[in-house]
């Protein structure tokens, strides 16, 4: 608040002070006076203005040594005042500019003074104040010719102390001040702005400056990082402002080739710099190369406000100096492409919008020059990329592909003419390849196994919008960073994008073909380039850019489909498949399946040419690898194409679900995640939906293979998997491909039997899910199956607990039974009397029921498929395989429960369970080797198989016990963790049955909690397993008995 | 040591659903750019199932023929029409275009035989149609699509070649005369000159009726089978008469269909052996022996662009691609 409005009031309370201090210059009196000038209005501080500004220069000017802290706060106080006037003549302003400099300069050196800090920043201050302070058109007049030394004087000293004083406040105090000389100041008070004609004169005057400024700049912005970003922004902003504006093309056009007279003195007048062709050409090439040390310096800035500030350099001048720049429109081009990709969001958001307006303006494009340099530079990266990507480590790799996808994107449209040579292509398809290579050293990936074979339940909502953005962890030989993986993806999809996608799926898929090595990497390229050339992932800079049409893409795909399922690229050694792989088949397999093991990182074992071929661990990993990244190609391509990708669901799902079943737990995850992509693409709701609606595929695919089955031993698993997700509608399909699966069947007894009983299990399951009433079709035979149980056997309740079954069941088990029994009576095992009398007379009674005399009446169709898979299943049950065997009972036990279950409890029950006590001993001292014996693999096939068996036979209370004490010993913490797993599965059957009985068994074993009686006149309950006892059951008794409650 | 034959290729497909036998087999479209490529087939219990062999899936089921087993079924060269023969007496004139499938016109046949009918299109609107007449020998042409009967083509009476089994009309290049070849239950085929209703030449193939037939008129050359173990070549001399040049045993007795590829490179026999056998046309080589039916194959056909199809009593319908023409 003001106290002294009027300048008379001021003046009589200031001219004391003023007059002091002429005589005596003390910091008190200065102090004293700026005390006062507070309390004096603005408007009267004007008026008084020179009267006040007296006292203060003459401190100044007086000869001899001062006192730095004087003149410090003599300039502090002066420039307060101009804070607070307007300095409205033009000798005023030059004579304050003058003397303000002269405060730093010491007349010795040539360098600033050495003065305190606090001077230096005031007189700093003290400078640019007064520039604001100065008053409309004087501050135009004060840059003429005349006043060029001084203001030459003033740049230098505010350079020299932005480079070399060690106060950060000081250096940004000096470039803000430089800021407002060179009329860069961002603040409002300069309203007016400059007209063609005093821009030119301005830019006569300052290119005297240039040399001087931009080399210490430069010096300056590449100066150690740790200076803090403000001063190097700062600088950089002045660098690029200064550069533009008197480098600006327009500028220079019209600057004629004679140079004026200036009407200075020859003294200034040899300073004044004439803006001629030759100067602009030699200003031109030093300045490039300021600016390649700034961008080689600023674009690894680890601050992003400096690239930032990178980025608006490069816009700047490319903007405004296309053409006395040229030279540097290469680096400065590098730079802006280089920053494409940076990693702040702000500057990716910011290099994209000035390439936008690049393209707006048709910088690039329009400029056959830019292009050629854009190409030029193209070329050249991809000739080193090879090198760079063998020799730079993960942040070298990804500036060097930032860069490359910048090129990508810049160039847009005209890629596909770069890469039209060979030579282009050759090197960059070289590098991409090269760099892409995976480590496949790691051996959990054959090892990691899918154990649970359930059902597919995943549906694709629960996948995002990209849905491969979550993919399997992959490891590259040349790099581990995980950004520049994703760069690689760019890169390949803008190739695909601009690209001439005939050209490079040739390019690539003649690589995939020209060596195992190249299979991973090419295959990787291919995926990623549909995704591109399909512009899902892709920001088309490039308006007028035209993609390859969907019919193309189509085409494209088609072919590379056929390539990754064909039999030597789809069927690779993954893992040793023991049981499956027969012995033809493995001699058929050195021939025709791809061993591969060209990985550099393994060693290369060559075969001899009829020996068994054992593949090294890298090379099931390569090919499984290879599988995962074929897989989630097909899921890419299905992303790409959409809807359309329905029509290569023909070829494509069959092999995909054949996958999904793989033991390999990727490959297994890799074929379901690329369901779901397709699920997503081609708009089903879920996996079942897919397999569903596509089942007649799948029946074409399996009935095919059928024929082959040594090449494709997994055919009776994509059966299986569709059995599980079909319904009734399907129930002709199904029973057409039957018939192929038993005819295979029947030639293949001895050798895959097992993978053939799941299909059957499959297969029985589905029927009885389908058909599950007793309802319309199945009554004739329920009820002659009803008559026929009454006068057969003396077992009531299994009649009554028949005719709540399903009629498919019912039927079933008739059939067996009368099938076993004759075939008893055949064998010559005649058992007794009465049985066999009745047995005869069976067949006849269900042919009397049929109701049409003249046709031969047909059963309903799923009956006869029941029908003929239990012929099979009968002849299994005497297989050497303990394992097919057991898969056999629960075919059976689930359909016909009865008769299993004597014959169960009475052969197979003590068989099994007798081994299972002898071998626990064996087993619960054994160590880590023991998981991969013959003889664990069969306690874990037991015991697995037990549980189900027991439920599903509905067995009585002591063959329950019986299993109960043999499982019991597996309960103990001595024994492999997956035996105690399966061990505590067949206790929850157990508890299924009966829970009463499981519940005191367990607690015999080991009793958490005391029992109380419910009454105190009761005993207490005193059980073995007591309470505190230490024993090996307890943490499994205590999982159990949770389950229980 | 000579290299191993390679091992007979499997079908490139199969399609099913059908679900009943498969008598007849049409292929239309596809090599002319007319859309989508299709596969029409009639089933023993009288539909006609239009497939798409894109999707490989049926676009259309014809119901047209009242449950009798459709025996023959061929588009008209111009558009979008279908003929199909049924064993409940009925020839029927379907239209396709534009996605209709509703029965135009129909004829009323007069032979319950197995014998297919033939026609003979150029591009104009009027074209002939050759079916099994009244009487049990006959031949009767029909004026289509007026339906006015041309003529009947009876043998003479000392004759007796029994029912016509295969008909096939066409014209010789130089002429437009309108000529009829028919296979005989004696096993006999006959060159009727259409306009003059009279047996050009007959000549004995076979012992037993002749099932099938087909003509290569550029060759002048014919092959037809029977339910013998043998197929008959026979070929055409410019006096137009019918000559046997040689017969060619099979491993298995009975031929119900036989036909030349467009090309005239190949030929195809669908075999009561459950087989289709492939021969070189020109020197009658056997190439294949494809086996993938589990039932009697009823009928093949091939495309303009050389794919095979055969139809089983199995009801499936299974597509080949051999030695594709690049």
């Amino acid at each position: 608040m003001a106290v002294f409005d009027t300048p008379e009031e001021a003046f009589g309370v200031l001219r004391p002070i003023c007059v002091q201090l002429t005589k005596t210059q003390t910091v008190e009196t200065v102090e004293q006076l700026q005390a006062q000038l507070q309390a004096v209005s603005d408007s009267a501080l004007q008026q008084l203005q020179q009267y006040i500004l007296f006292p203060l220069r003459f401190a100044l000017k007086t000869p001899g040594p001062k006192r730095e802290r004087l003149i410090q706060s003599v300039v502090e106080c002066l420039t307060f005042v101009l804070s607070s006037t307007c300095v409205k003549e033009q000798e005023l302003l030059q004579e304050l500019f003058s003397e303000l400099s002269a405060c730093l300069y010491s007349p010795n050196s040539q360098k600033p003074a050495t003065v305190s800090e606090e001077l230096k920043l005031a007189v700093i201050q003290g400078l640019s104040t007064l520039m604001h302070s100065a008053y409309g058109d004087i501050i135009v007049t004060f840059y003429e010719p005349s006043m060029l030394p001084r203001l030459g004087f003033a740049v230098s000293l505010l350079l020299g102390l932005a480079e070399q004083e060690k106060s950060k406040q000081i250096k940004i105090a000096a470039l803000k001040c430089l800021q407002v000389l060179l009329l860069q100041c961002e603040c409002d008070d300069h309203p007016r702005s400059l007209d063609e004609l005093e821009q030119k004169q301005l830019g006569d005057l300052f290119a005297a400056f240039l040399p001087g400024i931009s080399t210490a700049l430069t010096r300056v912005i590449t100066g150690d990082f740790k200076q803090g970003h403000t001063i190097v922004v700062c600088s950089l902003k002045i660098f690029y402002r200064t550069v533009g504006f008197i480098m600006a093309d327009e500028q220079l056009r019209s600057i004629s080739t004679v140079q004026e007279k200036p009407a200075v003195e020859h003294r200034v007048a040899k300073l004044m710099v004439h803006r001629e062709a030759d100067w602009v050409k030699n200003t031109g090439d030093k300045l490039t190369i300021l600016l390649k040390k700034i961008i080689e310096g600023v674009s690894v800035h680890p601050h992003w406000k400096v690239r930032l500030e990178l980025v608006e350099l490069v816009e700047a001048l490319l903007l405004k100096c296309t053409q006395s720049l040229v030279e540097s429109a290469g680096p400065l081009l590098q730079a802006l492409v280089g920053l494409l990709n940076d990693e702040s969001p702000d500057i990716q958001a910011r290099c994209h919008k000035v390439l936008r307006h690049f393209a707006d303006q048709k910088v690039v494009v329009g400029n056959r020059a830019f292009a050629d340099i854009l190409a030029e530079h193209l070329h050249s990266l991809a000739t080193s990329l090879p090198r760079l990507m063998n020799s730079q480590d993960d942040q070298g790799k990804f500036s060097t592909l930032s860069l490359l996808l910048g090129y990508l994107k810049l160039l847009g449209p005209k890629v596909s003419f770069v890469l039209n040579s060979v030579a282009h292509l050759q090197r960059l398809s070289k590098a991409l390849i090269q760099v892409l290579e995976l480590d496949v050293a790691d051996i959990k990936i054959v090892e990691e196994r899918r154990w649970n074979s359930d059902h597919l339940s995943t549906s694709p909502k629960t996948s995002a919008s990209r849905p491969w953005s979550q993919f399997q962890r992959r490891y590259f030989r040349f790099f581990t960073d995980e950004r520049v993986f994703l760069l690689l993806c760019q890169v390949c999809q803008l190739l695909g994008f601009y690209g001439n996608l005939y050209l490079l799926v040739d390019h690539f898929l003649e690589l995939y073909h020209e060596s195992v090595v190249y299979r991973k990497q090419a295959a990787m390229v291919l995926n990623e380039l549909v995704v591109g050339a399909a512009g899902l992932e892709v920001e088309n800079l490039h308006e007028k850019h035209i993609k390859t049409s969907p019919e193309e893409l189509s085409k494209i795909v088609t072919s590379i489909l056929e390539e990754y399922t064909s039999q030597e690229n789809w069927h690779l050694v993954t893992c040793v498949e023991a049981e499956e792989m027969g012995e033809e088949l493995t001699m058929q397999q050195s021939g025709l399946q791809a061993i591969t093991s060209g990985s550099s990182t393994c060693q290369v074992t060559s075969f001899p040419a009829f020996s068994k071929p054992s593949p090294t661990i890298c090379s099931m990993n390569s090919n499984i690898w290879q599988i995962c990244i074929q897989l989630e190609g097909i899921g890419h391509f299905a992303h790409a194409l959409g809807a359309d990708f329905r029509l290569l669901l023909t070829s494509a799902l069959y092999p995909v679900l054949e996958k999904a079943g793989d033991q390999t737990l990727l490959i297994s995850q890799a074929a379901t995640s690329a369901m779901m992509d397709i699920c997503l693409a081609c708009g089903y709701d879920s996996l079942q939906h897919l397999i569903n609606q596509n089942s007649d595929y799948l029946v074409n695919g399996i009935s095919l293979n059928l024929r082959h089955l040594s090449l494709h031993p997994h055919t009776p698993k994509v059966l299986e998997v569709m059995l599980q997700n079909s319904d009734a509608s399907l129930l002709p399909l199904v029973a057409d491909v039957v018939q192929d699966v038993l005819a295979t069947l029947d030639q293949f007894y001895d050798k895959r039997a097992a993978s053939f009983v799941g299909v059957l299990h499959a297969l029985l399951a589905a029927l009885a899910q389908w058909f599950p009433d007793t309802g319309d079709l199945g009554q004739p035979q329920a009820q002659s199956v009803g008559e026929k149980g009454s006068h057969l056997s003396p077992r009531p309740a299994a009649l009554e607990k028949g005719l709540e079954k399903s009629t498919t069941a019912e039927d079933i088990e008739q059939f067996l039974l009368n099938y076993l029994k004759e075939k008893d009576v055949a064998d010559g095992n005649v058992s007794g009397f009465d049985n066999e009398e009745e047995e005869q007379s069976d067949p006849p009674t269900v042919d009397e029921n049929d109701t049409v005399p003249d046709v031969e009446p047909p059963r309903p169709v799923q009956i006869q498929i029941a029908a003929d898979v239990m012929e099979r299943c009968i002849h299994l049950l005497s297989d050497k395989n303990l394992k097919i065997r057991l898969k056999v009972l629960r075919t059976l036990g689930g359909k016909c429960g009865d008769f299993l279950r004597s014959r169960f409890c009475k052969d197979v029950l003590p068989k099994l369970a007798g081994s299972l006590v002898t071998q626990a001993t064996v087993s619960a001292r054994a160590g880590p080797v023991y998981s991969h014996t013959l003889a664990f693999k069969l306690q874990l096939a037991v015991l697995q198989g037990l549980g189900p068996l027991c439920e599903e036979l509905d067995l009585g209370e002591g063959d329950l016990n019986k299993v109960a004490d043999a499982c019991l010993i597996y309960l103990s913490a001595k024994q492999p963790v997956k035996l105690q797993e399966a061990a505590r599965r067949v206790f929850f059957h157990l508890m299924k049955v009966d829970p009463d009985s499981t519940w005191f068994l367990l607690n015999e074993l080991y009793c958490p909690e005391q029992l109380t009686p419910p009454h105190p006149s009761l005993h207490p309950v005193q059980l073995r397993g007591a309470v505190g006892q230490q024993n090996p059951y307890i943490a499994n008794v205590l999982l159990l008995l949770q389950e229980l409650q | 040591m000579a290299a191993p034959p390679p091992p007979p290729p499997d079908p490139q497909f199969v399609l099913r659903g059908t679900q009943s036998a498969v008598h007849a087999l049409h292929f239309c479209g596809g090599a002319q750019g007319q859309g989508c490529p299709l596969l029409l087939s009639g089933s023993q219990r009288g539909l006609v199932h239009i497939w798409s062999l894109q999707t490989r899936r049926a676009v259309a089921i014809l119901d047209g023929h009242r449950g009798q087993c459709v025996t023959w079924l061929q588009t008209l060269p111009q558009g979008h029409q279908l003929l199909s023969q049924g064993r409940d007496l009925k020839l029927c004139l379907w239209d396709l275009a534009e996605g209709r499938n509703t029965v135009v016109d129909s004829v009323h046949l007069e032979s319950v035989g197995f014998c297919r009918g033939s026609i003979l299109a150029g591009g104009q609107q009027h074209w002939t149609l050759a079916v099994p007449g009244r009487g049990s020998d006959e031949v009767q042409i029909l004026e289509m699509p007026s339906k006015t009967s041309v003529c009947t083509l009876k043998p003479e009476a000392d004759a007796k070649p029994g029912m016509p089994m295969c008909l096939e009309l066409w014209q010789a290049n130089s002429s437009s005369r309108p000529l009829l070849l028919a296979g005989y239950e004696d096993g006999s085929v006959a060159l009727w000159d259409v306009s003059e209703r009279k047996v050009c030449s007959r000549v004995a193939c076979h012992t037993e009726p002749v099932t099938g037939l087909d003509f290569d008129s550029q060759k002048a050359r014919g092959v037809s089978g029977s339910a013998e173990k043998a197929l008959a070549v026979w070929s055409l001399d410019e006096q137009q008469a019918l000559q046997v040049c040689g017969t060619h045993k099979l491993t298995n007795p009975g031929i119900s269909d036989i036909k030349i590829r467009p090309d005239h490179k190949i030929l195809a026999t669908a075999g009561w052996d459950h087989r289709v056998r492939v021969f070189h046309w020109r020197t009658m080589k056997p190439l294949a022996v494809l086996a993938f039916h589990s039932a009697s194959v009823h009928c093949v056909a091939f495309a303009a662009d050389g794919l095979l199809a055969a139809g089983s009593k199995d009801q499936r319908i299974s597509v080949w691609s051999l030695y594709p023409r690049t």
